[in-house]
């Protein structure tokens, strides 16, 4: 797994490459939470395109960045979604509080 | 030709072994010809179960603290995956199934683990006793489409 960022006029991009599993959100929730706060964005898009694989542990990881997100009034979008995240996102009802994009 | 199929596997309960479990039992479920979304199903459930034991059933990552995964395939192509660990166990497995219940909130673990896999799996039970260990049991019918 490996994370690639840009950021521009208040949006950060977070692109995610490879496996989300457990193993992975161990390092990946710091990284992200490290750029979210040296970036200060007021809207934040993961995108998952090239995402091969996600469970119920980078749910956590998404609904986490989601709650600090919203706390600070940002928002978090979900962009180019794999049919087998989106399975385990509709699965867990992720999408009644993070919007999809294409 | 015999059909039906067995494997048994045994590996310490650590974070990179996650990967492993997951893309060891989905290469034996090949053989039923799944689709790609089967194999999806699979790999997810299997994922679910052993992280639940890699994060929940050990206090540490030791060498010695080891999950047993075995894998059936029968006549019918129904694929059997059970994911067993030797740890601390579930000491109320009804409110462990609950959608989002967790033990570690702090953690951002979502609860949603056993959901996932009755969402992907045709059957599950979970049979555990606190202070001995947990054992997983996940069914799938498997590649129907694929055979005549």
């Amino acid at each position: 797994m490996s994370i690639e960022s840009r950021s521009e006029r208040g949006k950060l991009t977070v692109a995610f490459c490879g496996d989300i599993d457990e193993f992975a959100c161990r390092t990946l929730r710091g990284e992200i939470d490290a750029l979210i706060l040296e970036k200060s964005p007021s809207e934040v898009v993961f995108d998952l395109k090239n995402v091969t694989f996600v469970d119920s542990t980078g749910l956590g990881l998404i609904l986490g960045r989601y709650k600090k997100l919203n706390a600070s009034g940002g928002v978090l979008r979900l962009k180019d979604v794999p049919p087998q995240v989106d399975k385990v996102l509709r699965a867990s009802g992720v999408y009644s509080v993070v919007e999809k994009v294409k | 030709m015999m059909n039906g199929n067995h494997m048994k596997m045994e590996i310490p309960a650590l974070g990179k072994n996650e990967s492993f479990a997951r893309n060891a039992v989905a290469g034996f479920a090949v053989e039923c010809s799944p689709t790609v979304s089967e194999i999806s199903d699979i790999k997810t459930a299997v994922s679910e179960a052993v992280t639940n034991a890699v994060v929940h059933a050990y206090d540490a990552e030791r060498a010695e603290n080891l999950i047993e995964i075995c894998a059936d395939i029968d006549d019918d192509g129904t694929l059997t995956v059970s994911v067993r660990d030797f740890g601390r166990g579930i000491e109320d497995v009804a409110a462990a199934r609950e959608p989002f219940f967790t033990t570690k909130p702090d953690d951002e673990r979502s609860g949603m683990g056993f959901t996932v896999i009755e969402t992907f799996m045709d059957e599950l039970t979970v049979d555990s006793e606190p202070g001995k260990g947990t054992t997983v049991v996940m069914r799938k019918r498997i590649g129907g489409n694929a055979r005549t």
